[in-house]
């Protein structure tokens, strides 16, 4: 049987679907920011995969776009996590509680 | 190319399931980077050749070095109890499989489509994949490549001021 798009289209709905439950029961800001890249990884697969499906190449632009902004992403949380273990001593996101009501 | 699909798509869900599952993100951490290498395949597979690179490059050098740096700098061990509470557990996994379905049903709902572009395999692999993307980016994509410079400009102040003391 051949590979189609929609092989590739399903392991990347896998892969999402993934990410957002890490990013749901996590409570490491590390590992929630690890199922966010998931996240983005699979988008990216699915940008491509369609992208070569349609003989297109906006798609592929995309996804250089996308690593521009998880790089960027990155850089932020870096700053974000050192500045969070600096106030709390822990990175435990259930600490970061200043707004309950 | 089948038997290459499957084994990557199996690296790939695996390693992300390691991600979420194992307790020490140093480990997560490397699964990441396993499940990257597995994408880079998939681009690969896809022609797309420039891209699985800078899949390599920038994912698992840069991403997946700053993760690493922010584990070593943080002194993570002390953190435990790696899931939120059982309710939370079992809400997750339902609204994510829910998600799931809806959109498998998608994909499945979506008929056969006409290719509508240009760019063939053929036409990739003469022209080369790599001189395709720049001609993109500096004609038609100029103006987002200029905005995602601005973007990483701000992201280096953005995090050197929350990093400062």
């Amino acid at each position: 049987m051949n590979i189609n798009v929609n092989d590739y289209l399903i392991v990347a709905t896998i892969i999402f679907c993934i990410g957002a439950l890490g990013v749901l029961i996590r409570k490491n800001l590390i590992t929630i920011f690890l199922s966010l890249e998931l996240m983005f990884n699979a988008a990216n697969l699915g940008f491509v995969a369609v992208s070569e499906y349609l003989n297109l190449m906006s798609g592929d632009i995309f996804v250089i776009f996308i690593m521009v902004v998880a790089a960027a992403e990155a850089a932020i949380l870096l700053g974000i996590a050192i500045a969070f273990y600096r106030e709390k001593g822990t990175i435990d996101i259930d600490k970061a509680n200043e707004l309950k009501m | 190319m089948e038997a290459l699909f499957y084994i990557f798509s199996i690296i790939a869900i695996f390693s992300a399931l390691m991600v979420i599952s194992v307790k020490n993100p140093l480990t997560s951490a490397l699964y990441i980077i396993l499940c990257f290498f597995a994408l880079a395949g998939f681009y690969i597979l896809l022609n797309m050749q420039f891209l699985a690179a800078m899949q390599i490059l920038v994912y698992a050098g840069a991403i997946a070095v700053i993760i690493v740096l922010a584990i070593m700098l943080l002194n993570l061990a002390k953190t435990k109890g790696a899931i939120k509470d059982f309710h939370q557990l079992v809400i997750g996994i339902i609204a994510v499989g829910l998600l799931f379905l809806e959109v498998i049903l998608y994909i499945d709902a979506a008929g056969e489509k006409k290719p509508t572009g240009i760019y063939t395999n053929a036409i990739i692999n003469k022209v080369g994949n790599t001189q395709i993307i720049g001609e993109f980016l500096f004609t038609k994509y100029v103006f987002p490549f200029e905005v995602a410079s601005i973007l990483l400009l701000v992201a280096v102040i953005g995090a050197y001021i929350f990093a400062k003391k």
